[in-house]
Formats: C-alpha cells, sequence, structure tokens
C-alpha cells in the first residue's frame, strides 16, 4: 500500500511539473460539443444522455491507456525502470497507482461536459443518483486502470504497440455502447459488449441521469469491478512475464 | 544493516551472459566469470569499455538475467530468489539517467522510499537525512535538472542507500564528474565503506580503484584476469620494477643500455629511467650508478594502471 499511494503521489507531482499528461482532458469539452450537436441536430433528445457520458468514458480510456505506456516509456527512457524493477515493489503496483492517479483526475471530464451542456448547448443535466455516479465513476477508475496493466506489458514488449492501441480505440467504443446503444449493433456483436467493462460502466452513468431508478445497481457495479479485476490479473500476468523476458533479453534498459 | 549470513556478500561462479542483437552475431558479455567478494568489502571491477563491468553489475542487481553460472548476493540467488534480493541491495548505475528530471530531489527520493516500503514518517525522516549527507539539503527542492552533475551522482548515491542497504553496486559513479565532484564523491564511499557495508564498484580510474578498494578484478572481454589487492597487482609486475635517477651521465646511461635485463633507458625530464624486465637486475643498477657517482636513486613500482595497462593491452581504452 506505501508503494501504490509512493506511486500515485509521483504522477500527481509529474502532471503538475508536466501538464501534458492532461491532454486528453483539453479535448473531452470538444468531444462533447460534437456529440451533443450531433444529437440535436438529428433531433434524437432521448440519447442526450449517451452524448454527455460518451466524451467522459473515452476520455478516461484514452487517459488511463495513454499513461499506461507512457509511464513504461517514459521510465525505460530514462532508465529508471531498470532500477525500478530491483526494488521490492512489483512493477505492476508502479503502474496500477500512477494510471489511477491520472485517470482519478480524468473524472473531473464529468464536469466539464456538464457545464458544455448547459452552457454550449442550454441542457440542464441533472445528476438523479448522485450515489450511482460516484460509484460508477470509482468503479470505472479502478477497472480502467486494471485494463491498462495489459497495454503496459505490450509497451513494455513491442513499439507498436501505441498504434495497436489507437486503432482499437474505436471499435471499443461502439462495442461497448458508448457512442450508440447496443441495441443498434447486429444481434452477434451483444454478448461480446458485456464483456467490456466499459458496456456496464457507461449503462450506469446514464441512469444516474435518468429520473427513473436505477436498478441491480450493485451487480452492474460488481461487474464493473470484477471485469476491470480480471484485467488487472490479466495485465499483471503480461507485465510479470514481459519484465522476465526483457531481463532475460537484456533489452529492460533500451527505448 | 547485516542479516544472519556469514559466508561472502558476493559469489559469482561461472557466469555467462550473451546477448542476441537483432541481425547481428551474438554477443558474449561475461565468458565464465567467477569472483567473490567478502562481506564489508570494497572491492573494485576494473576493466575497459565493453568488458563486461555494467553487465555483471546488473546480473547482480536483479536487473538482467544470467544466460548460465550463478551469482549469490549475501547467500541468496540473484535469479532464482531476486525478490529477497532487492531490499539488500543498492544500485548506482552510471551516467545521467536514472532521474525524474523535473521533480525535486526531495519528491525523487520519497518515490524511492515508498517503494522500499518504508513508513510515511521514517520515510521523510530518512529522504531529509540522506539529503543533509549527501550536502544537498539547501538543494533539495529544487528541480533537478537545475543540478550539476556532481549533485546528480549524490542524488543517486542517496537513492540507492534509502532502505540502508548492507551491499552497494556502485557502476562508474565518478564518471563524467569533474575533479573536485570525483573526489567528494570518493570520500562517501570511503564514509560508506567505514560503516562495514560491503561496496563492488566498477571504474575505470586507477587510482580510485587504489585508493577505495581493498580488493580488485581485472577484467577484459568478459573474462577475469586477476583478483588481487591493488598492492599485490602491482607487485604481480615487480620484475618491471624501474629505476629513477638524477644526474646520469651519458657514459652511465651507455653503460646501463648494454647491461642484460635492462629493457630501456630513457630520458624523464631532468631524470632517467631505467626499465628491467629481469628479476635481481636492480641491484646490479643501483650497484653501478652508485659507483658512477649518482646518488639521487630511486625505485618504483608499476601503479596499478601500469598493470591493467600491461594485463589487458592497451586494446581501445578510456583510461
Amino acid at each position: 500500500m506505501r508503494a501504490l499511494i509512493g506511486a500515485i503521489r509521483l504522477q500527481l507531482q509529474i502532471v503538475v511539473a508536466d501538464r501534458g499528461y492532461l491532454n486528453e482532458i483539453l479535448t473531452n469539452p470538444f468531444f462533447a460539443v460534437i456529440f451533443l450537436g450531433v444529437v440535436r441536430a438529428a433531433g434524437r433528445r432521448d440519447l442526450t444522455t449517451f452524448a454527455i457520458v460518451a466524451p467522459v468514458l473515452m476520455t478516461l480510456w484514452a487517459l488511463s491507456l495513454e499513461i499506461s505506456g507512457n509511464v513504461v516509456s517514459a521510465d525505460r527512457g530514462v532508465g529508471i525502470l531498470e532500477l525500478v524493477v530491483a526494488t521490492p515493489t512489483r512493477f505492476q503496483t508502479v503502474v496500477f497507482g500512477r494510471v489511477l492517479a491520472v485517470t482519478l483526475l480524468g473524472t473531473v471530464g464529468v464536469v466539464e461536459t456538464w457545464l458544455v451542456a448547459r452552457i454550449g448547448f442550454g441542457v440542464e443535466v441533472s445528476v438523479h443518483h448522485p450515489g450511482v455516479l460516484a460509484g460508477a465513476l470509482a468503479a470505472t477508475a479502478l477497472a480502467m486502470t486494471g485494463t491498462a496493466l495489459v497495454m503496459a506489458g505490450a509497451f513494455v514488449l513491442a513499439g507498436g504497440a501505441r498504434t495497436f492501441q489507437n486503432t482499437m480505440n474505436y471499435p471499443i467504443y461502439l462495442l461497448a455502447g458508448v457512442l450508440v446503444p447496443i441495441s443498434y449493433l447486429p444481434g452477434w456483436l451483444r454478448p461480446m459488449s458485456r464483456l467490456i467493462f466499459l458496456s456496464w460502466s457507461a449503462d450506469l452513468l446514464r441512469d444516474s441521469l435518468q429520473p427513473e431508478p436505477a436498478q441491480d445497481v450493485l451487480r452492474r457495479l460488481s461487474a464493473v469491478l470484477l471485469l476491470g479485476a480480471g484485467g488487472f490479473l490479466i495485465g499483471s500476468i503480461i507485465l510479470r512475464l514481459v519484465l522476465h523476458r526483457v531481463r532475460h533479453l537484456g533489452t529492460i534498459g533500451q527505448e | 544493516m547485516g542479516g544472519p549470513w556469514s559466508g561472502p556478500a558476493v559469489v559469482v561462479e561461472d557466469l555467462v551472459r550473451t546477448f542476441q542483437p537483432k541481425k547481428r552475431p551474438e554477443v558474449v558479455a561475461l565468458q565464465g566469470v567467477s569472483l567473490r567478494v567478502d562481506e564489508g568489502e570494497v572491492h573494485g571491477l576494473l576493466g575497459p569499455n565493453g568488458a563486461g563491468k555494467t553487465t555483471l553489475v546488473k546480473i547482480l542487481a536483479t536487473i538482467l538475467l544470467p544466460t548460465s553460472g550463478s551469482a549469490t548476493v549475501l547467500g541468496r540467488d540473484v535469479a532464482a530468489e531476486a525478490t529477497s534480493v532487492r531490499p539488500l541491495i543498492g544500485i548506482v548505475l552510471g551516467g545521467d539517467r536514472g532521474l525524474y528530471n523535473r521533480l525535486t530531489a526531495r519528491q525523487n527520493l520519497r518515490y524511492w522510499a515508498a517503494l522500499h516500503k518504508l513508513e510515511p514518517g521514517a520515510g521523510r525522516r530518512r529522504v531529509d537525512a540522506l539529503l543533509e549527507r549527501m550536502g544537498l539539503t539547501k538543494r533539495a527542492d529544487d528541480r533537478v535538472q537545475t543540478y550539476s552533475r556532481g549533485m546528480r551522482q549524490r542524488l543517486h548515491l542517496a537513492r540507492a542507500l534509502m532502505h540502508d542497504p548492507p551491499v552497494l553496486f556502485l557502476d562508474e559513479p565518478t564518471t563524467g564528474l569533474d575533479p573536485l565532484a570525483a573526489r567528494e564523491l570518493r570520500a562517501i564511499v570511503g564514509e560508506l565503506a567505514g560503516e562495514r557495508r560491503t561496496i563492488f564498484l566498477t571504474t575505470h580510474d586507477m587510482a580510485e580503484a587504489e585508493a577505495l578498494c581493498q580488493r580488485v578484478t581485472l577484467i577484459d572481454r568478459g573474462r577475469i584476469l586477476a583478483t588481487e589487492t591493488p598492492r599485490a597487482l602491482s607487485e604481480m609486475l615487480s620484475r618491471y620494477e624501474r629505476v629513477e635517477c638524477d644526474g646520469a651521465t651519458d657514459e652511465v646511461v651507455a653503460d646501463l643500455s648494454a647491461l642484460r635485463g635492462v629493457s630501456s633507458v630513457s630520458a624523464l625530464g631532468l631524470s632517467t629511467r631505467i626499465e628491467v624486465d629481469s628479476d635481481g637486475v636492480v641491484p646490479e643498477v643501483m650497484r653501478r650508478l652508485v659507483a658512477a657517482g649518482v646518488t639521487s636513486v630511486r625505485v618504483t613500482r608499476p601503479t596499478l594502471e601500469e598493470v591493467y595497462l600491461d594485463l589487458v593491452g592497451r586494446r581501445g581504452m578510456d583510461v
């Protein structure tokens, strides 16, 4: 836990020293403008919650994967990765803490989107279930961070991981129902959506903005956390195997 | 610091490490290296660029895995028991790398305190104490990117000492430092040695090895050439002892040049240096000098650098 807190603190200090880490947060309002504009132009006020939730989740997703890659490549580039792996702390803990710090900062996207909707489009967004919103954001941040470990492992091993990550972003958003309702997807794809924690997160976040009572909140929060934990587990194993491999290959200190 | 272990601090047996660069032939960095470092010893590893020094340090520090052979630190195998080795070691790798330049020294050290799982209060106190010890307290809250090279190296040493490890691996810690900064760092290493820490030091610098190390291992092309005390290494070349004198006439120079066992007679400023290459020649040289009325005569031993150059040859060294 001390190492985890140390990693979170370090990342917050790095963000203060180098605000470039938060570029994704700055792009969030632009996505909000695009999605709210499309919904309004199409006359689909029923999809307003999609237009509000989508930029938030896209920001969190992009931010967590971006930082997971940066943690590895930047530490490797300046010779810190070698020193970190020679400490008693598992590298997974370091990556988890540092990604979590930035992902939690990314939840400020909720406020950004709320402001864009209110000021730019005159849309009054009411949070009818603040507990569900807070729980969904926290669970999502944790699940994002866990899943980001998978990418961190890929970044140690392959220089082309960034391209792969960028290629995969939009298919994931579509599959998870972040951009459009899952019901619009072909029937055979829909079961796969439920394997992506983002689909559960998106539903919960949208439900927190609806006046109707949110159903099965605990079960759905558990789904987010369980899928995130699965990502963390897989990511941890990958990272451990990858670190063993680069210690064997002797490429741990190479950029 | 020390644990219940009572054997050698570092044992390396028949260690081999190869690298396979892409589309290039395999590189053998270490070819069956064996050595022992006693607890509390300052042991120098001396070798030219590419000799395998850094590779050996990285294996001992659990950063790299050996291809074959074994190595232990305080009885723990660096490959199979890496997690139990890590709390016992501190590492300083050469060069400017290894720090977050946009953060302050204090922020950097607090991070390493956390990675070594120091309780927050103890971590803060340890950071303060190390900053003080390294003479960095006044600049502790300045970004590392504003530090001189010497200050960075001291910060590296503070990082390595964060968890008070009994074994330190220092990979060319004074490389690139100005003479004053190098002297300051050597003084700190000397203090650490006085605390009965085991220090494994790689260096190019002969004077550094002679000043700091109880024993020195010479390595070249991944092979150990010799492990001895600096003095014993000098004595290995005792048959190459030389005599220096002042005021030798041309006649004396000619006489000595013709003497069997004298390899060269050369001017050394106002002095003359007579090099020998056989045992027992020095007394005869001395006798002839004194007989010729030369009274300012001295016998000198080769420096560790000369021993090193003799053993390694003059292949691509930056010494």
